[in-house]
């Protein structure tokens, strides 16, 4: 049996810089990032013969227009035989690329195109201010005494610093890694931008104590896509393919009340497991973290889940430099929603492209050097579940 | 009350509804399979364990421990801005089920994980009351605040001072104290403005205009801008529409007529950003001297709305008019001095190095005139820029030097000259 056996590759990827540009069309966006991805990949338009789209968060009307096969027929993707759109949050693009998986298994397609574009500068700030404010929370249990994204971050963030003596500073510097790596990314909202120092983060206004204004997300507009083919087929177009090894997922909530850190932790901690395992590989062979968190807190969570410090240590890293460019332990080499901007459910594309980008040794100033294998995770909704993913730039 | 309530109400299931009827009762109810004993929370149609629907409802204590807060102080909807700040909380009960709430009736800062609470019910509507949490501990409680519920700025003290004042700096000096400083003090905000700024505004310009020593106003910026306008923290209040139309209406209006009417030349004295809500507080002014790096505009139809302290009305009075327009339309923030002076708005552009020179001599010219014929000066020429007839004008400015002529030190002087008409 090919070791290749039922996997599948990332072949080509698109994107658009990250930013606030009203002027910049959704259906421009689609364009740029389907053209992009189908080129790089070295197939032919008509060989895409499956798009599965990201669902685009609080944009009803690209939603539909996606949900109703405009992609196929606006990119005359003449080979395309099916289409859909796949809604899970945050975690979308993992569910995505199963479905590309799966497509591609039954035969039903040879290469499947998945786009996602997200504008927020046309929504009007207060359905955006509304949607995030519903969006994941319970119109029962929650949402009635005034939860925000932001508020149930900042309730999660001072149970995380009780239990684990975190400090405010240690907090801060996540977003300073975070941002260190925007700042080399063309694709980020904060490309050359000068990265804020701890003391500037905390002296930004509280916004969900102890969340400082800085310690959350710029909303933004963007895009990105990419090309999955068979392992067998992937090497016979490209030069560089960057193959899936193994993937976990784990559930925890949909209600933040019900979820605590303790079911993250385990949660993360056997998703990963879960997916090394598939992979044959364990973790002092992965070359990148690329943890998609969307918030600082779940970043050191994740990286004690994941064992790669003592309980209670996870921001040490951030701190002393490791996760930095240049560290020994590269981690979110986008900067997560919070170094790129946030684009809804974009970023989890974003950060696939930039695994892909990683394993392909296309990421210029943020290359990590001689990167084969990258852990990769995303998570929906307010934190409800966390898919993990190992790809390398081989089949093992 | 029970009409009033703007907040979002609970959106109740069928198999919830015994709970929201028991809030009504001031009593938390919880609810319990009675096949596998299992605790529940948030009910459910089904036992999450077991997946019996046989279930039932036990009374709770109504004690519990705070798990996690935070304290919500920006960035919320509209309708949860008159609570800002608020503390949100999971609390979890003495049955081991956690639920969402709010810790009230305790000064935010003091509230703590593991901080023991007691159930209290806020009642919404005559079906719904949330059940929120006190501290346990009597010594830690306060009474909660009554009729803070607008989303208005604390109102002011009905006489301020200038010591007083924490957003400006009020200071008068010069020969004979002819001149009065006016500095916008939130440098680390770009001096943009918030209620409290609106208020001290108002409250200074109402101030100058009865110091008869004072002929010229300066009005500037500290820190390197002269203003960026609204302060966005204000924007979430302007959600609610009365609070929003009293904005332009009371705020706006009174700190424009402050300066309109303040009876002095008000000098602007621009650098930095002059901005929208800035910009519109330099067209308030008698003169408008800028510094060449300044840069103008208003960004407001960017948002979709237009400068609405008077910036829409007054720029075309101020400058020919269709220029003024490209102004308003374009949204423009990058309009440099020199541009701005040459479409015909300023009084005029200093190089940056001679600025502080410049504006200082400038000042000093008009601070040695007499304070009243400066006064008269701005109320005559308001009177014809406003666009009544010309015989109107005509007839105040007759009348004003008139008044003028008769203050006693002229009038000295003309008896001089009908002496001489005597002899």
């Amino acid at each position: 049996m090919s070791k290749g056996k039922g996997k599948i590759a990332i072949v080509g990827i698109g994107e658009v810089p990250t930013g606030i540009y009203p002027e910049r069309s959704p259906w421009a966006i689609m364009y740029e990032i389907c053209t992009q991805a189908v080129q790089d990949s070295g197939l032919d338009k008509n060989d895409i013969e499956a798009v599965v789209t990201v669902a685009p968060q609080a944009q009803a009307r690209l939603t539909a227009e996606i949900s109703f096969g405009k992609i196929p027929e606006e990119l005359g993707l003449k080979g395309c035989k099916d289409v859909c759109i796949c809604n899970a949050g945050g975690a979308s693009t993992s569910n995505c690329i199963r479905l590309a998986e799966q497509l591609i298994a039954s035969g039903a397609a040879r290469a499947v195109l998945i786009p996602h574009v997200t504008v927020h500068s046309c929504i009007p700030m207060d359905e955006l201010i509304n949607f995030f404010a519903q969006a994941g929370m319970d119109l029962q249990w929650e949402y009635p005494f005034g939860t925000t994204y932001n508020a149930i971050i900042g309730m999660l963030t001072r149970r995380y610093m009780h239990e684990s003596g975190a400090t405010p500073e240690e907090m801060a510097s996540i977003v300073v890694s975070m941002r260190k790596w925007a700042a080399l990314d063309p694709n980020s909202i904060f490309f050359n931008k000068k990265v804020p120092s701890v003391e500037e983060i905390l002296s930004s206004p509280m916004v969900a104590d102890p969340l400082h204004k800085r310690e959350c997300n710029i909303l933004a507009d963007g895009g990105a896509a990419m090309v999955v083919t068979s392992a067998e087929l992937a090497p016979k177009v490209t030069q560089t393919p960057v193959y899936k090894l193994g993937e976990g997922a784990a559930f925890f909530t949909a209600c933040p009340v019900l979820r605590d850190n303790g079911m993250m932790t385990r949660g993360f901690t056997e998703s990963a497991a879960k997916a090394l395992s598939e992979a044959h590989i364990t973790k002092d062979d992965i070359d990148i973290w690329n943890i998609y968190l969307a918030y600082p807190v779940g970043h050191p969570l994740m990286m004690e889940s994941l064992g790669l410090c003592e309980p209670g240590q996870g921001c040490k890293s951030f701190v002393d430099g490791s996760t930095w460019p240049g560290g020994k332990m590269p981690w979110s080499t986008i900067g997560d929603a919070i170094g790129r901007g946030h684009t809804g459910s974009g970023v989890s594309t974003a950060t696939y492209v930039d695994t892909a980008r990683q394993l392909m040794g296309k990421a210029d100033a943020r290359q990590v050097q001689g990167a084969r294998f990258v852990f990769q995770n995303t998570s929906g909704g307010s934190g409800m579940n966390n898919i993990a993913t190992v790809w390398g730039k081989e089949l093992i | 009350m029970t009409q009033q309530y703007i907040k979002p109400i609970p959106v109740v299931q069928p198999w919830t509804e015994a709970f929201w009827k028991s809030t009504k009762n001031h009593s938390l109810l919880i609810q319990k399979c009675s096949a596998c004993e299992s605790l529940i929370f948030y009910p459910r149609k089904r036992c999450p364990e077991c997946w019996s629907s046989d279930l039932g409802w036990q009374e709770a204590a109504g004690r519990g421990k705070v798990y996690t807060f935070t304290i919500v102080r920006d960035m919320v909807e509209a309708k949860f801005v008159p609570d800002l700040p608020y503390v949100l909380a999971m609390v979890e009960l003495e049955e081991s089920v956690r639920m969402m709430t709010r810790i009230v009736e305790c000064d935010p800062e003091l509230v703590q994980i593991g901080m023991e609470v007691e159930v209290v019910f806020d009642d919404i509507t005559d079906r719904h009351a949330l059940p929120l949490f006190r501290p346990a501990d009597e010594s830690l409680r306060i009474t909660a605040t009554d009729g803070d519920q607008t989303g208005k700025a604390s109102e002011p003290a009905l006489f301020m001072s200038p010591d007083d004042y924490h957003t400006i700096l009020y200071e008068t000096g010069g020969t004979n104290g002819a001149v009065c400083r006016i500095t916008l003090n939130r440098p680390e905000k770009r001096n943009s403005i918030n209620r409290r700024m609106a208020l001290e505004l108002r409250d200074a310009f109402r101030r100058v205009r009865e110091d008869r020593n004072v002929g010229v106003v300066v009005l500037a910026g500290a820190g390197g801008s002269f203003c960026s306008g609204g302060d966005l923290d204000v924007f979430p209040s302007l959600a609610e529409h009365q609070t929003s139309l009293n904005w332009l209406a009371h705020e706006g209006l009174d700190v424009q007529k402050a300066i309109t009417d303040c009876e002095k030349v008000v000098i602007a004295k621009i650098d930095g950003y002059c901005l929208a809500g800035g910009l519109e507080l330099a067209l308030c002014c008698d003169l408008l001297y800028a510094k060449e790096s300044a840069r103008m505009g208003f960004t407001e139809i960017n948002m979709g709305i237009l400068p609405g302290w008077g910036g829409t009305a007054r720029i075309v009075r101020s400058m020919p008019v269709f220029r003024a327009r490209e102004i308003i339309y374009s949204g423009r923030k990058d309009y440099t001095a020199r541009e701005m002076f040459e479409m015909g708005l300023l009084s005029r552009v200093f190089k940056d190095e001679e600025f502080e020179e410049q504006f200082e001599k400038a000042v000093a010219l008009l601070a040695a005139k007499k304070p009243i014929a400066l006064r008269m000066g701005k109320e005559i020429m308001a009177k014809s820029a406003d666009g009544g007839s010309i015989d109107t004008a005509l007839a105040v400015e007759r009348n004003g030097i008139q008044w003028l002529t008769y203050a006693p030190d002229i009038q000295a002087m003309m008896d001089q000259f009908r002496k001489n008409v005597k002899s």
